[in-house]
């Protein structure tokens, strides 16, 4: 009888030992998704939050099918705070290392929102061949560098608008304005900071000197800035019929109550990221009635004519209880997960190498449009959702925001705010 | 033009006489630099935000609960900080600096980030003076400015207690030998100068939104206005606060507005080399002499 014990006893043992390592071998292991973000910006939250909604919906349907397998992903994320001007790009470089080294991620998502930072990480990713999916950095030198070096650089993708797009949608907006209602006469308000005056130089180069518009004066203001009469003051003495800033600090909505309360006979059209949201009506005290502003991705709002567009922006009001405020990233930082999901279970393994293969194949329709790469791995935007992902121009209308360009999706016609008249 | 450049010169100085008069009052009496003050700054704009947004209650009373606030901030640094290290002067600036952003910092952890954080101006709307149109608030800031200047005067010319604080400030030895308590003056200027921080967070802040960089700034201007006018002196405040105010709009509006921010370095910069010890400062005049 003891002995039965014993001998009991040693099989439960050795069951109890060597169970663990199997049970843990059986247990499917979770595909590693890295976010670098930027926590102290609006973008770089709903970002995170956008991703953690698309991994929570995918593991809910039972995750991504690996070959034969079914896996969870799992979200690993690091505040590098890339977003801040005053961190190192070293700082967001470490904070990339640590999800590759230590982490051990499989996939780096979202990103590191400078440009300067995200092309030094290209560097890191391409080394450790961990394919990395951006959200945020809107330099065009990042797809020149997947063309000119493939083999090294190919494991980047950017969902998001890049400056050339976003040139494009500003550009757009301007020939419209002309066309529609006779307006060549511009004063630019930009930030004091690499990418605003980058865009407003292209404005000038590609847009106005190739339409024949004036432009009238330029203002850079330095980040922090919370008065812009100077500015407006000389836009009204130019006789400008367009205002286009170019800002993505919050002080810059007070331009736009500037703008109402010194009573500027000039319509405010370009990109202020603190109006993009639906908060900026009460925020900035319902004085920004008539302002049009640029939103990088639709999704970030919803658009009635991109039916995806509605369901991405209502389904993140009903998980996390508040809209979409920022209007560049979130939609882009829910598709990549999907964009990711697709190619993987195309390749049927986790193998980088092949996944950059398939994700190169990427052609979705989601909430911001049409999702299809170029050449330089980067989304294509166009003006029609069915082709390409759109951004769009809106409209500020007694608190709702109506879009108004492209056409193939405008909502409504641009209204001229009061002491502004059409020229034709 | 010039008009505009005029009015609006008119109230960018007087942006920066609100920001600098707590800063110097607090330096002036208790000789103690608080280098917080540009985090109180915020810590009152945030926490009128919260009282108006999350509790509800009415503006009035948020703004007065918020300045008492920010006051009790002011009056527990000295006693639980300052009192420890006081005379060491490098060991205050590190601990008031340290504060400051260990305050700021905590709003940043706590999610205060982001342009909702706003609060609605006193009385919206515009007024023309000759072609130029100046919205209320600022006009609100210009009088507000003038009115507490005048408030600052009356108080430290005419109460028991300002004159305490002119004693302090002018031999504190001779103070206490009339019986006048340092400690406590010391601890009221500390509170006197975050409630004024509070009252500029109120009156400013309608204007954008409240930031947590903000905070930096708010202190950097702070620091520029009192270098120039002469730590300790409110009339230096007030002509510093002219020029600077003065000279960044005219920079603004006739070169480019990205000049501004040189504009206080300059002027720290040329103050420095003249008189050291700012343009109506008394207190390091032998030292210069020598």
């Amino acid at each position: 009888m003891s002995r039965r014990i014993i001998f009991l006893s040693l099989v439960l043992c050795l069951f109890v030992v060597w169970g663990i390592p199997i049970t843990k071998a059986i247990a499917v292991e979770p595909v590693l998704l890295g976010v670098p973000t930027s926590l102290g910006f609006l973008e770089g939250k709903e970002g995170l939050a956008c991703v953690n909604m698309a991994v929570d919906e995918i593991n809910k349907s039972g995750g991504v099918k690996v070959g034969a397998t079914k896996r969870p992903f799992k979200v690993v994320a690091i505040d590098a705070r890339g977003a801040e001007p005053g961190v190192p790009v070293a700082d967001v470089i470490r904070a990339h290392k640590k999800l590759i080294l230590e982490d051990k991620v499989n996939f780096i998502m979202f990103g590191s929102f400078r440009s300067e930072c995200a092309i030094a990480c290209m560097d890191l990713v391409g080394q450790h061949k961990v394919p990395m999916i951006l959200g945020t950095a809107m330099s065009p030198a990042m797809e020149k560098r997947v063309k000119t070096d493939y083999d090294k650089y190919k494991y980047t993708f950017r969902v998001c608008l890049n400056a050339v797009y976003l040139i494009k949608y500003l550009g757009g907006t301007m020939a419209h304005l002309n066309k529609e209602f006779g307006f060549n006469k511009v004063f630019i308000m930009n930030q004091d900071v690499a990418w605003a005056r980058k865009t407003g130089d292209l404005m000038i180069k590609l847009v106005f000197d190739k339409m024949g518009w004036e432009v009238v004066g330029r203002q850079a203001y330095p980040t922090g800035s919370s008065d812009f009469s100077s500015g407006l003051m000389k836009a009204k003495a130019g006789g400008a019929h367009v205002i286009l800033p170019i800002f993505d600090m919050p002080q810059s909505g007070i331009l736009v109550k500037q703008w109402k309360s010194m009573h500027v006979p000039a319509l405010v059209a370009g990109f202020i990221s603190p109006l993009a949201g639906p908060a900026a009506w009460k925020s900035f005290d319902k004085k920004i009635d008539g302002a049009m502003n640029c939103i990088f991705e639709i999704g970030n709002v919803p658009c009635t004519k991109v039916p995806k567009s509605v369901e991405f922006y209502d389904k993140y009001k009903k998980k996390y209880g508040k809209p979409i405020e920022a209007g560049h990233s979130p939609a882009p930082a829910y598709e990549m997960v999907y964009i990711l999901k697709e190619a993987i279970e195309r390749a049927g393994t986790i193998d980088s190498d092949k996944v950059v293969a398939e994700l190169e194949k990427t052609d979705r329709s989601g909430a911001m449009g049409r999702i299809k790469f170029n050449d330089g791995h980067q989304v294509v935007y166009g003006q029609d959702p069915n082709e390409t992902a759109l951004g769009c121009m809106i409209q500020w209308r007694k608190g709702k925001r109506v879009v108004v360009y492209p056409k193939s999706v405008a909502e409504g016609k641009i209204e001229l705010p009061a002491g502004l008249k059409s020229l034709k | 033009m010039l008009l505009g450049t005029l009015i609006y010169g008119f109230i960018n100085s007087s942006i920066l006489a609100l920001i600098a008069l707590g800063f110097n009052l607090t330096f002036g009496i208790s000789g103690v630099a608080n280098f917080a003050y540009g985090a109180i700054y915020i810590f009152s704009g945030f926490m009128t935000w919260i009282f108006l947004n999350s509790l509800g209650l009415p503006y009035v009373l948020c703004v007065i609960v918020s300045i008492l606030f920010s006051a009790v901030l002011g009056l527990l640094t000295y006693y639980l900080i300052i009192l420890r290290i006081k005379g060491i002067a490098i060991s205050e600036v590190m601990a008031t600096f340290g504060l400051g952003l260990a305050i700021m910092e905590l709003f940043r952890y706590f999610n205060f980030v982001g342009f909702r954080y706003t609060l609605p101006v006193f009385y919206d709307g515009s007024i023309a003076i000759g072609d130029v149109y100046v919205d209320l608030q600022r006009i609100f800031i210009a009088l507000i400015a003038v009115g507490l200047t005048l408030f600052l005067y009356l108080f430290t010319h005419h109460t028991k207690t300002g004159l305490a604080f002119r004693s302090i400030a002018q031999d504190e030895r001779t103070a206490l030998t009339f019986g006048i308590d340092s400690d406590r003056i010391g601890a009221l200027s500390m509170a006197f100068g975050a409630g004024l921080a509070a009252v500029a967070a109120i009156v400013i802040l309608p204007l954008g939104t409240i930031a947590v960089e903000g905070g930096y700034e708010v202190l950097i201007n702070a620091l520029a206005v009192c270098i120039v006018g002469g730590l300790g002196s409110t009339v230096g405040i007030l002509v510093a606060s002219v020029l600077i105010g003065f000279a960044q709009t005219f920079t603004a509006n006739y070169l480019e507005p990205h000049w501004m921010m040189l504009v206080s370095l300059i002027a720290i910069a040329i103050v420095l080399v003249i008189k050291p010890s700012g343009l109506f400062s008394h207190q390091k005049e032998l030292e210069e002499r020598i």
